[in-house]
């Protein structure tokens, strides 16, 4: 007897230092993450890097001002979440709701498929195709704008955006949808006042992970917005060249030397970047709980 | 029972740590280079170097080199650090550089492997086929933005330029823009492909790239720095005519021995120059 | 007989159901009447339910599902070619075993049906607040129309279910087992509420519970593996079953 709750413990004792792990370095990753961006602060003042609208870390003296890399993740993920948004509910909609079932079976796995393909290759694609594509036919003088980055990061979350959406409106109840049809509602109608409102708290978790996967995202807006680090105005923005947070820190951390104001600058915008998606995260919670709350028989 | 879960779960945590602390013993950078050696640095560098680490590999099986690109800064900053055997690089390392890299034990050797010209490169289809500095500075520098305005067409000119991890970029602000910043609108390209890229498929577009790169998709400028429009041919290069020519470096750590110096030693050797010119480069 | 007492307002002909190869009603002929409760009654698995959505054709939602026979609802069969569902189910509405209200307020449940068929606010309202009243169920949600539909008990939100089909005001109200999932208190209430409906709307009930067809049912049909195997008055049925198997049934000797 004694024997079988040592293994017990053991085996809870194990699991326990695994998640522990994991937490752990997650806490390290923040800590490291905060402590480096804020030696910017020194030197540096804080102000100056949120306020500022400039970004030459490489003049004298160097300006490091945030607002045009934010504000060029956010009209890019916005851009994105736009396009993606209507698009992969309705895809979910059909797929769920109005395909024939073989269709939507072989629907389902493309869309899986699409979710692998690798960022680069988007980008590749983005560049050769979309780019092109758009500079034709908007008459930009070129297509490497906040417009081809949008595009390709709504390419990108679409796959997320239909599974998860998908999954939340399978999971709505026969009965509700019985009960809509036995009182003379057409099959449209069920869907749109019955089903995605009973869905909603999973199709907002859908659209969640999406613009979590886009604001994150680097490789691909590296390759088609253009990198230039001018705040854009709005909706104009959208067919000028923008640069993202997330292409800042990858254009720049491979020559920054270790221990420079450089350096800490763009820790900085890798905290702003975490607390950003943080903000994200914390709205998808909330916005899932309000709505599971709802549902809850 | 209790023995077999106890004991694979031991195994697990164990191999995990191992994993987990494991995972940064990578690479070695002991200074004679073992049997493998890393390159690292300039997208300018980074053709010439990869093939010359093939012929070399081929002539010398048993014997690794591994070439990574991302720009002449990632190079020097990898070398500072003490990740990579060499460090190639399309300049001179800064003052700054020097003195970091003394700061932290590694003391920076330079070796002119090659030589490279820069070329000013703009779509096939622009009628401009010949600009002075002044005119590419001004470009680049923002007070032109009109092709008009160097006898071209009607078109807003759309600016490239590399991203300042890159030597050519530095390279070329030393040189053209002579200390000033790029325009703040210059797109930003993460490589010298991506700029090729571009300019093929967009005509009121110009960069600047190695010459190793040029191919048929792209127009190269003749360059004017004063004495006349020069082409970026193999012979105005050599002969220096050309205005935008550079030499190319590895940079090592103190005198190079092993398998660095043998991979040195093998860019100047016939072989080796051979394969410089079939690159697009030549020999120093 | 009487002339008024049994006008015949559902009249099934030789109605045969499949799902893909397998039979699952066999030449089912019955006359429904108006205005009158008609239970369906027999042991699991029999058919009854399967009947039953036949009459507002909900099993059209079921891919594998092949009917032959005529359904004739007023002399119209509602299988034909160019029939309007949606329209049907104005006409057929069907209260389900497990209450299933709408995540949404209490009025808005019962406001649906008016609200797709386009009537007008103050038409809603009043459609809302009669139906309540007709479902005894007013009187207990008086102040809580916005509440959730969840918020209630579930007897209670059976008769939100049953006010929401009152709202759309069919002809004939579809009850599939409405009380087995709900107290005896919550039953004996909707049973009373099915005796008061019967005056104004034609009422089919499956139900497990022969004594609630004793209780309520005018008529009773019994079904057994499929077929039907006697219909008649409730009277006749459980006090003198013409063929065996339903005397079996009624007495017990299966389940």
């Amino acid at each position: 007897m004694s024997r079988r709750n040592n293994k017990e413990k053991a085996i809870e004792v194990a699991l326990l230092m695994t998640s522990g792990v994991t937490i752990v370095a997650l806490f390290l990753l923040c800590i490291f993450l905060f402590r480096e961006g804020a030696l910017l602060f020194g030197d540096h003042s804080l102000v100056s890097f949120i306020t500022g609208t400039s970004w030459y870390p490489s003049s004298s003296p160097a300006k490091f001002g945030l607002l045009p890399l934010l504000a060029g993740s956010l009209i890019v993920t916005a851009g994105a979440i736009i396009l993606s948004v209507p698009l992969g509910i309705a895809a979910a909609i059909y797929m769920a709701e109005l395909a024939d079932p073989r269709i939507a079976q072989i629907l389902k796995p493309f869309v899986e498929i699409l979710a692998g393909i690798p960022s680069v290759v988007y980008g590749f694609f983005g560049l050769i195709v979309v780019v092109p594509l758009l500079q034709d036919l908007l008459s930009l003088p070129t297509g490497q704008t906040a417009l081809a980055g949008s595009i390709m990061l709504g390419m990108m979350a679409l796959p997320t955006i239909i599974s998860v959406a998908e999954d939340a409106i399978n999971s709505v109840p026969l009965s509700l949808k019985e009960g809509s049809l036995a009182l003379g509602s057409t099959h449209w109608q069920t869907i749109y006042r019955v089903i995605l409102p009973a869905a909603l708290s999973g199709i907002s978790a859908a659209v969640m992970l999406g613009i979590g996967r886009a604001i994150g995202e680097t490789m691909t807006v590296m390759m088609v917005t253009g990198n230039t680090a001018i705040i854009p105005g709005i909706p104009e923005g959208l067919f000028d060249p923008v640069r993202t947070m997330t292409a800042t820190i990858a254009l720049e951390m491979g020559e920054v030397p270790q221990g420079s104001e450089h350096f800490h600058a763009l820790f900085a915008v890798g905290a702003v970047l975490f607390i950003t998606t943080f903000i994200i995260n914390l709205i998808a919670d909330s916005v899932k709980k309000k709505y599971r709350l709802q549902e809850e028989a | 029972m209790f023995k077999r879960s106890m004991l694979s779960v031991t195994t697990l945590l164990v191999v995990m740590s191992l994993a987990l602390f494991g995972a940064g013993c990578v690479g070695n950078n002991s200074d004679d280079g073992g049997e493998a050696i890393m390159v690292k640095g300039s997208d300018t560098v980074l053709p010439l170097a990869q093939a010359e680490a093939e012929v070399f590999m081929n002539e010398n099986p048993g014997k690794y080199v591994s070439i990574i690109g991302g720009g002449s800064g990632v190079g020097i900053a990898a070398l500072i650090d003490g990740e990579v055997d060499i460090a190639m690089t399309s300049r001179a390392m800064k003052d700054v550089e020097i003195e970091n890299a003394h700061n932290n034990g590694i003391n920076p050797l330079q070796h002119t492997i090659a030589w490279d010209g820069i070329s000013v490169i703009v779509n096939p289809e622009n009628p401009i086929s010949e600009l002075t500095f002044e005119q590419i500075k001004a470009i680049y520098v923002g007070d032109v933005s009109n092709w008009n305005e160097v006898g071209g067409e009607d078109r807003e000119i759309v600016v490239l330029s590399r991203d300042s991890s890159s030597g050519t970029y530095e390279y070329f602000k030393d040189e053209v823009l002579e200390g000033n910043e790029f325009r703040a609108d210059a797109l930003i390209n993460p490589s010298t492909g991506s700029i090729i890229q571009t300019v093929m498929q967009n005509k009121a577009a110009i960069g600047y790239a190695g010459v190793a790169y040029l191919g048929n998709d792209v127009k190269a400028l003749a360059v004017d720095a004063g004495e006349g429009a020069e082409e970026p041919t193999a012979e105005n290069i050599l002969s220096g005519a050309y205005p935008l020519a550079r030499p190319l470096y590895f940079y090592t750590d103190g005198e190079p021995a092993g398998l660095n110096l043998e991979f040195i030693e093998f860019i100047s050797s016939e072989l080796g120059s051979e394969t410089v010119l079939e690159v697009g480069y030549f020999p120093a | 007989m009487s002339k008024n007492e049994n006008i015949i307002n559902i009249k099934i002909e030789n109605l045969d159901l499949w799902y893909g190869e397998k039979p699952a009603l066999k030449d089912i002929s019955l006359d429904i009447p108006k205005n009158k409760v008609t239970a369906l009654i027999g042991p699991s698995g029999c058919g009854k339910s399967t009947f039953l959505r036949c009459l507002n054709r909900m099993n059209d939602l079921v891919k594998t599902c092949r009917i032959e026979g005529d359904v004739l609802i007023d002399e119209q069969n509602i299988y034909g070619k160019d029939v309007d569902v949606v329209d049907l189910r104005k006409r057929v509405g069907m209260v389900f075993q497990k209450p299933n209200p709408f995540p949404m307020s209490v009025y808005d449940n019962v406001a649906y049906g008016p609200r797709i068929h386009g009537l007008s606010k103050s038409e809603v309202d009043e459609r809302v607040h009669k139906a309540l009243e007709d479902a005894a169920l007013m009187e207990e949600v008086r102040d809580r129309l916005n509440d959730k539909a969840f918020s209630l008990s579930g007897g209670q939100q059976q008769r939100l279910c049953i006010a929401r089909t009152l709202a759309v005001r069919p002809e004939i109200i579809l009850f599939d087992e409405p009380c087995s999932a709900l107290d005896p208190i919550s039953t004996s209430k909707i049973e009373d509420l099915i005796l008061e409906l019967k005056k104004d709307y034609t009422i089919v009930i499956v139900t497990h519970n022969m004594q609630q067809a004793a209780r309520i049912s005018d008529h009773t049909a019994f079904f057994l593996l499929g077929e039907l195997i006697e219909f008649g008055k409730t009277k006749h049925i459980f006090e003198d079953p013409q063929v065996k198997s339903t005397e079996d049934y009624i007495t017990g000797r299966f389940g």
